[in-house]
């Protein structure tokens, strides 16, 4: 054979390989997308839940949505979520002014955090008056000095100041909330055998569930929510039902009863600082 | 036996360019070796960082040393080493420009894993927001917390037109879309240095991925949808997580998807008394069945059959244009 038709053997080799990898490749695409249709065709349909949380700090205050809380929806009624309600119930809670004052904050931090009402350093920006002059932070002086120390300049510094202050103001009431909630929900998964959905409320107290398959689940907070003097716990069942699936499905809690209300917390009065 | 070496011969040809040939103008961190710790190559932050940034950050690519260690005959293979184009603009020893770090001609290969959830617990408020609670609850103070908006401001600029231009020649004005954040300043001033993922531990949110093409603009089925337009009161008013309803349950940003229900618009857009837009469009649908939505849609979708959401929330059976007479 000479070396041209060993190449034009060749050649025809490569392309006949290269039409067989098309052809391969053709119809395990033509595969996967079939799959996806059947997918799609087959999907079930599921529900969703508008959840709403409005609340009162007194009896004589006005109603508002509850903004920025965490709510889970576990499977399982009430009853077969007993144990798990009960720990919820049974755990003792650290208010934030209380964490923040046994961790050595600040009168002055502990006010910069009741003043937007934050749960932590990161709710906010710190400006420039909270470092100095009469309204100044003493931990937020202190970490803005080292942060100009170290990046050099005043508004890195700034911006940058909480990577100077101890983990325990940081974000330690953060951390020890998780830590609580983690373990509840590890438990919740182990006691429901499947996962647990969670959302947060916007600023006017609403949220959603989504993908919700029928049957019975409990709505909860885990750990109780500071309102004003009072810890507000949430642990109510809910139904989705088959004709629940079409539409959302509404469902307004709050610390007050009322006919709209499907869920009350229970309130207990914050425990005293020790 | 003679076939027998021309099918290995063949075989051989065949896999060569895969497999023999390297192209060493290409970086993969994919590339077993390439998997060591990142500041074996990487250092956080880069030397000099002061020069061009007002951060500490990593800006620039590795030393010569990071290359070299392994990859001596390349460097040094004839007077344009290929190796050399991975960074810089040119191959010569005496032009030491480098392309933009990273850079932005070159594929993805790291996707960001970032859990939208837990950011949102750690800015939370302690219960309700202050300035509703307060008598100038119809006023609109300044913002006093942080929310998606420290990382999701309004895009600075109008987005760059995909290859084949806008479809329906529709650009989208700059108050579309948010924005993303696009360096390190928005993570390195809370994960610098003791809360992590650190700025070391780039594996932390930095995860190899098979290697794409960064999106010019983000996907959107509704893309006449301004997230900073609401008409001439600006009436989007609304928190992000009030129609983004999924984000505040994400763990991750893979396969993370926008998630807004018909509900968020038609709140406002398809109000007795203020506005029918989507009932308007069906109105339209039913008198012509290749009617093309266009209030919130552009051709690619608005041709499409309404989704059965649209059709209940108009209180109306669901309809396929194959079923409109």
């Amino acid at each position: 054979m000479s070396r041209n038709g060993f190449a034009q053997k060749l050649l025809s080799g490569r392309q006949s390989l290269c039409v067989c990898v098309s052809v391969v490749m053709f119809s395990q695409a033509l595969l996967n997308h079939r799959g996806t249709e059947n997918q799609d065709a087959t999907a079930r349909p599921s529900g969703v839940v508008r959840l709403r949380a409005r609340v009162k700090l007194t009896d004589s205050a006005p109603l508002r949505g509850l903004a920025r809380k965490r709510f889970f929806l576990i499977h399982g009624s009430l009853e077969q979520n007993r144990a798990l309600v009960e720990a919820i119930e049974r755990q003792p809670l650290v208010t934030r002014d209380c964490y923040y004052t046994k961790n050595g904050a600040s009168p002055a931090l502990i006010e910069w955090l009741k003043e937007a009402d934050c749960e932590s350093v990161y709710c906010r920006d710190v400006e420039q008056d909270s470092i100095a002059g009469s309204k100044a932070v003493p931990e937020f002086a202190m970490a803005f000095a080292a942060s100009e120390k170290e990046f050099g300049n005043a508004t890195t510094a700034r911006k940058w100041l909480t990577t100077n202050l101890p983990p325990n103001l940081r974000d330690g009431f953060y951390r020890d909330r998780k830590g609580v909630i983690d373990a509840l929900l590890k438990q919740a998964q182990a006691s429901s055998g499947a996962p647990v959905q969670s959302v947060m409320t916007d600023r006017n107290g609403t949220a959603f569930f989504t993908d919700l398959a029928p049957g019975t689940y409990v709505i909860t907070n885990l750990v109780p929510t500071e309102l004003g003097q009072t810890l507000a716990t949430w642990n109510c069942e809910l139904q989705i039902k088959a004709d629940d699936l079409a539409s959302e499905k509404p469902y307004l809690i709050s610390n007050r009863k009322d006919r709209l209300v499907k869920c009350v917390a229970v309130e207990k009065p914050a425990p005293p600082c020790q | 036996m003679n076939t027998i070496v021309k099918v290995s011969v063949f075989i051989c040809v065949c896999l060569w360019p895969i497999y023999g040939a390297v192209d060493y103008t290409k970086f993969s961190h994919s590339t077993p070796k390439h998997k060591s710790a990142c500041n074996t190559c990487h250092k956080v932050p880069t030397k000099d960082w002061t020069r061009t940034s007002v951060f500490p950050d990593i800006i620039d690519y590795p030393d010569h040393d990071a290359c070299v260690s392994c990859h001596r005959a390349q460097f040094f293979r004839g007077a344009r080493p290929p190796i050399c184009s991975v960074c810089h603009l040119k191959t010569s020893p005496r032009d030491e420009a480098r392309y933009a770090f990273r850079n932005p001609a070159s594929k993805l290969q790291f996707t960001i894993d970032f859990p939208h959830d837990r950011h949102q617990d750690v800015i939370a408020l302690r219960q309700i927001n202050p300035w509703r609670s307060k008598l100038l609850a119809h006023a609109s103070p300044p913002q006093n917390f942080n929310n998606c908006t420290i990382c999701h401001a309004q895009a600075a600029a109008v987005s760059t037109p995909p290859a084949g231009g806008w479809l329906d020649s529709y650009a989208p004005p700059a108050a579309t879309f948010k924005a993303v954040p696009a360096d390190h300043s928005s993570c390195f001033n809370c994960h610098w240095k003791s809360q992590e993922p650190v700025a070391s531990n780039c594996n932390g949110c930095h995860k190899l991925a098979t290697p794409d093409a960064a999106a010019t603009i983000p996907t959107r089925i509704s893309l006449k949808f301004m997230h900073d337009g609401g008409g001439e009161k600006k009436q989007h008013v609304a928190e992000c997580t009030t129609c983004h309803i999924n984000i505040t349950k994400s763990a991750t940003s893979r396969g993370l998807k926008p998630d807004v229900p018909i509900t968020s618009c038609t709140e406002c857009h398809n109000k007795e008394g203020l506005r029918q837009d989507l009932n308007t469009e069906l109105a339209a649908l039913d008198k012509n069945k290749t009617f093309t939505c266009v209030y919130c849609h552009t051709s690619n979708i608005g041709k499409l059959d309404a989704p059965a959401s649209h059709y209940l929330i108009a209180q109306r059976p669901p309809l396929k244009r194959r079923d409109i007479k």
